[in-house]
C-alpha cells in the first residue's frame, strides 16, 4: 500500500474515509495482538499488584531457600534472628501450642534420661550387693573406711575396665581450649591450663626426641590415668581414661576427630580464640566418655551352696511349719475333749497363737496342755472366760468340793441326780440334803441308800467292840480283821462328827493278857495285841481329830492279876468325846 | 570469650615468673624458684567490651644452656619480652629473642617490660639503650612485679593490641 492510513485530510469526506481506515487499523490490530495484548495487561497486572507477586514467591520460595542453602551460609545467618524472634513471639503468644508440639520429643527424652539414671543407679546398687558378701569386699571395704570414699565407689573402681573421664578438644597450633567434656565422676581442675599444658608437654617431648611435627606423644600414663591424644590437622583431642582402655576406643576418637574436622574445616582454619562455635561438639564429644566394667563371673559353686542353704532352710521352714501345724491341731483337739473347756476362737499366724474360750475353774489347766502340746505356753495367747461346766465329772468334783463327804460317803452322779451312798453323820446328811440342789449342774439329789448314824451309834459301835486273841499270840484273825474294818469306818465318821462340833475323839486302846506265863511276856503281848489291832483298824481311818491312846495297855497290865478283864486275851476299845484341847487330861491314865 | 595465648620471653631470673604470678595470684615472692620448660597459666579480663582470656605460657629463662624452644611460640597471638634492669646483658638476650620470636609468629603485637623498677638506681640498662628499643618500633615499659607496678597495664595493653590486630567476628578491625 503506497497511501499512509493515518494522513489526515481537510475535506469531510476525506475526514470520514480516515475514520473509517482508523477504525479497521483499530480492529485488524486488535484481530491480531489480541493475545498478546491481553498477555502484557496480566503481566502489567502482576508486576504491580501485590497479592499476586506475594502469590508467585510464594511459590518459588521453598526451591529459592534450597537453592541459596545449598552453596552457603549467610541465608542461615541471615534468617536465624528472625526465627528466633518468630519462636519467642510463638512461644509468648502461644505456649501451649508449644508444648504440645515438643511433647512428644521430650517426654522420650526425658524417660529415656531418667531409665538412664536409674540404670547406672540400679547398676551401682547392684554391684555393692554382688560384691558384699565376698572376701574381696570386705578388703575394699577396709579401702573404703581408709580413703573416706563410699563403698558403691571403691566398688566401681575396682571393677572397672576403663572409663574416659575427660575429653579435651584443644586447637593444635595455639594449645587453646575449644570444648571440653567431663564426667560426673572427674575430677576437673583448670580444663584452659590443662590444655596449655597438654600442648606444652607433647612440644617439650617432641623436641626431645629431635621429631617431626607428625610424629607425636600419643599417650602417657599418671597413676590410674591413661592420657590418649589422637592428632588432627587443626586440633586434637586428648581424653583421661581411668582404666585399661581398648585399642579400638582409639577408633572411636578418630572418628569423633575426623567428624569434627569435617564439620568445621573453616572455622579451625580460622580460629582466633573464639571457642564458641565449637559448643555444637558437645554431643559427638559425649560419645567418647565410654565406660566398661568388669562383668560378673558367674560362681557356680557358691551358686550351689547359696541354691543348697535355700532348699535346706525352705525344707526346715516347711517341716518345723508342719510339725506346729500338727500340734496346734492336736492341742486344739486336747482342749476340746478336756471337760470344761470350750474353745471359741483359735488361730495360729506365722508362730504366734491365740486362744479363746470358756473354762470352768475346776477344770484342768489349760497351760498344762499348752505345755504338754510342746508349746512355749508364751507364744500361746489364750483368753479363758469362766463358767460352770455341766459335763457330770465336772459337776460330780464341784459337788465333793462343796459337800466335804467324809469317805465313808461315795457321791456318784445319774444324769443331773446326784446320789450319796455309804454312811454319814446325821449333821452332814442334813446340810448336804439343803445345798446339794444348789450346786450348778445338779437338778436334783438321793441319798436314799445312805446310811445315817448318830455319834452315840458310833461310839457304842467302837466301845462294844472286843478283839479275842489266842494262846500266847497278839495275830487278829479274818473275823476279826472285819469286825476292825466296820470300827474302822464308824471311827472316820466319829472323826468328821467331832470336826463339825470343834470337839476331839479319844481313842483308848486297851490291850489283856491272861494270867498265864511270865509277866514280862504278858505285857509284851498286851503291847502287840494293842498295837496290832490299832494296825488293822488303818491309819487312814484315825482322822486329824482323833487322839489315840495305847499307853493305857500298861496300867491295865499292872491290874491284871487283880481283875476279871486281865485273865482275858482281848484288846477293848474306848472312844468318847472331849472338849478340843482337854484330851491329853481326858486321856491321862 | 576469647582466648589468647601470649608467651613471656626473657633471660633467666628477670622476672617473668614474677610478673604473671603477681598478674594471675596478686602475689610476689622474693625466692627465686626457676622454670623447668614451661608453666601454662591463665588469666580473664575484660578488654574493649570483650571477655578475653590469656593462657600464659610462661617459658623458662633462655641462658647459654638452654635455647628457646620455637614450638613453644607456635600459636601465639602475642609476646612479652622481659628484661632485668639491673643487668644490661638481658637488653642483648631480648634483642635475639624477639628476632627469633618474629621469625616463628610474624608481626604480632609485643611488649617490651623493663623489670626491678623498685630498683631503679641500681639499673645498668640507661634510657639511651632504652630509647634505641623505641627507635625500632618497641613498646617499652616499666615495671615491677614486687611492688605490682605496671603489671596490669603490661597485660591489658598487650590484650588491647592483639585484639586490634585479630579482632574476633563482628568486630571492626
Amino acid at each position: 500500500m503506497s497511501r499512509r492510513p493515518d494522513n489526515p485530510q481537510s475535506d469531510p469526506s476525506s475526514s470520514d474515509r480516515s475514520s473509517s481506515v482508523v477504525e479497521d487499523w483499530t480492529e485488524l490490530r486488535t484481530l491480531l495482538l489480541a493475545p498478546e495484548q491481553t498477555q502484557l495487561d496480566e503481566l502489567r497486572d502482576r508486576l504491580d499488584g501485590q497479592v499476586v507477586q506475594a502469590r508467585d514467591v510464594g511459590r518459588v520460595l521453598p526451591e529459592a531457600f534450597a537453592v541459596r542453602g545449598d552453596h552457603d551460609e549467610p541465608l542461615s545467618t541471615v534468617l536465624a534472628p528472625y526465627v528466633e524472634s518468630g519462636f519467642v513471639t510463638a512461644v509468648r503468644k502461644s505456649p501451649r501450642t508449644i508444648v504440645d508440639a515438643i511433647a512428644p520429643i521430650m517426654g522420650p527424652a526425658i524417660r529415656q534420661a531418667i531409665a538412664r539414671a536409674l540404670q547406672s543407679m540400679t547398676q551401682s546398687f547392684n554391684r555393692s550387693l554382688d560384691e558384699s558378701l565376698s572376701v574381696r569386699s570386705l578388703r575394699w571395704r577396709v579401702d573404703a573406711w581408709r580413703t573416706g570414699r563410699s563403698f558403691a565407689e571403691v566398688v566401681l573402681l575396682h571393677t572397672l575396665r576403663y572409663r574416659v573421664e575427660q575429653v579435651f578438644l584443644i586447637h593444635r597450633e595455639t594449645g587453646l581450649l575449644l570444648h571440653h567434656v567431663a564426667t560426673d565422676a572427674a575430677v576437673v581442675q583448670d580444663e584452659h591450663v590443662l590444655s596449655g599444658m597438654l600442648t606444652a608437654i607433647q612440644n617439650y617431648a617432641r623436641d626431645s626426641f629431635g621429631a617431626s611435627q607428625d610424629q607425636t606423644l600419643d599417650q602417657f600414663q599418671v597413676g590410674d590415668w591413661t592420657v590418649w591424644v589422637e592428632q588432627g590437622s587443626q586440633a586434637y583431642l586428648a581424653a583421661v581414661i581411668r582404666g585399661t582402655p581398648p585399642t579400638s576406643l582409639r577408633e572411636d576418637f578418630r572418628d569423633v576427630l575426623d567428624h569434627i574436622h569435617a564439620k568445621h574445616t573453616d572455622t579451625l582454619a580460622r580460629f582466633k580464640g573464639d571457642a564458641a562455635p565449637f559448643k555444637t561438639t558437645q554431643t559427638q564429644l559425649e560419645t567418647c566418655l565410654q565406660a566398661h566394667y568388669e562383668t560378673p563371673r558367674p560362681d557356680p559353686l557358691k551358686a550351689w551352696i547359696l541354691v543348697g542353704l535355700l532348699l535346706l532352710g525352705a525344707i526346715w521352714l516347711g517341716w518345723t511349719t508342719y510339725q506346729n501345724q500338727t500340734r496346734w491341731s492336736m492341742l486344739l483337739t486336747e482342749l476340746k475333749a478336756t471337760p470344761g473347756l470350750v474353745v471359741t476362737a483359735a488361730k495360729s499366724t506365722w508362730g504366734a497363737y491365740y486362744l479363746e474360750g470358756l473354762r470352768d475353774p475346776l477344770a484342768k489347766d489349760p497351760s498344762e496342755l499348752v505345755a504338754e502340746a510342746g508349746f512355749d505356753p508364751t507364744v500361746v495367747k489364750a483368753v479363758w472366760s469362766p463358767y460352770y461346766a455341766l459335763n457330770p465329772e465336772l459337776v460330780l468334783v464341784r459337788a465333793e468340793t462343796m459337800l466335804h463327804p467324809p469317805d465313808t460317803v461315795k457321791l456318784t452322779m445319774e444324769g443331773d441326780t446326784l446320789v450319796a451312798t455309804g454312811s454319814a453323820s446325821e449333821t452332814w446328811v442334813g446340810e448336804t440334803r439343803r445345798f446339794a440342789a444348789l450346786i450348778p449342774g445338779v437338778s436334783r439329789y438321793r441319798d436314799e441308800k445312805l446310811l445315817t448314824h448318830s455319834v452315840a451309834e458310833l461310839l457304842d459301835r467302837i466301845n462294844q467292840t472286843v478283839v479275842r486273841f489266842g494262846p500266847g499270840v497278839s495275830t487278829v484273825g479274818p473275823s476279826e480283821q472285819r469286825v476292825l474294818g466296820i470300827v474302822g469306818v464308824a471311827l472316820r465318821s466319829l472323826d468328821e462328827a467331832a470336826a463339825h462340833t470343834g470337839q476331839r475323839v479319844v481313842l483308848e486302846v486297851l490291850g489283856s493278857t491272861d494270867s498265864t506265863g511270865p509277866a514280862a511276856r504278858n505285857a509284851q503281848l498286851r503291847k502287840e495285841r494293842a498295837e496290832t489291832v490299832l494296825a488293822s483298824i488303818g491309819q487312814h481311818h484315825i482322822g486329824e481329830h482323833t487322839t489315840v491312846i495305847t499307853d493305857i495297855v500298861r496300867s491295865a497290865a499292872s491290874n491284871g492279876s487283880q481283875t476279871e478283864v486281865g485273865s482275858r486275851r482281848i484288846v477293848t476299845l474306848r472312844a468318847f468325846l472331849t472338849t478340843a484341847g482337854a484330851e491329853n487330861e481326858t486321856a491321862r491314865p | 570469650m576469647i582466648q589468647k595465648k601470649i608467651c613471656m620471653l626473657g633471660g633467666f631470673a628477670v622476672g617473668k615468673t614474677s610478673l604473671v604470678r603477681r598478674f594471675v595470684t596478686n602475689v610476689f615472692s622474693d625466692q627465686y624458684r626457676t622454670t623447668i620448660g614451661v608453666t601454662v597459666e591463665r588469666k580473664s579480663l575484660v578488654v574493649d567490651d570483650h571477655d578475653v582470656t590469656l593462657m600464659l605460657w610462661d617459658l623458662y629463662g633462655e641462658d647459654e644452656f638452654q635455647r628457646l624452644r620455637e614450638s613453644y611460640l607456635r600459636g601465639s597471638s602475642g609476646y612479652i619480652i622481659v628484661m632485668d634492669g639491673t643487668r644490661q646483658s638481658t637488653l642483648d638476650g631480648a634483642l635475639a629473642l624477639q628476632q627469633t620470636a618474629a621469625r616463628t609468629l610474624g608481626p604480632v603485637p609485643f611488649i617490651a617490660i623493663i623489670n626491678k623498677a623498685d630498683v631503679r638506681a641500681e639499673w645498668e640498662i640507661d634510657d639511651r639503650s632504652i630509647n634505641q628499643l623505641r627507635e625500632r618500633g618497641w613498646t617499652v615499659l616499666f615495671g615491677s612485679a614486687k611492688l605490682g607496678q605496671g603489671v596490669d597495664e603490661l597485660f591489658t595493653l598487650l590484650a588491647t593490641q592483639m585484639l586490634k590486630a585479630s579482632p574476633p567476628s563482628g568486630v571492626p578491625s
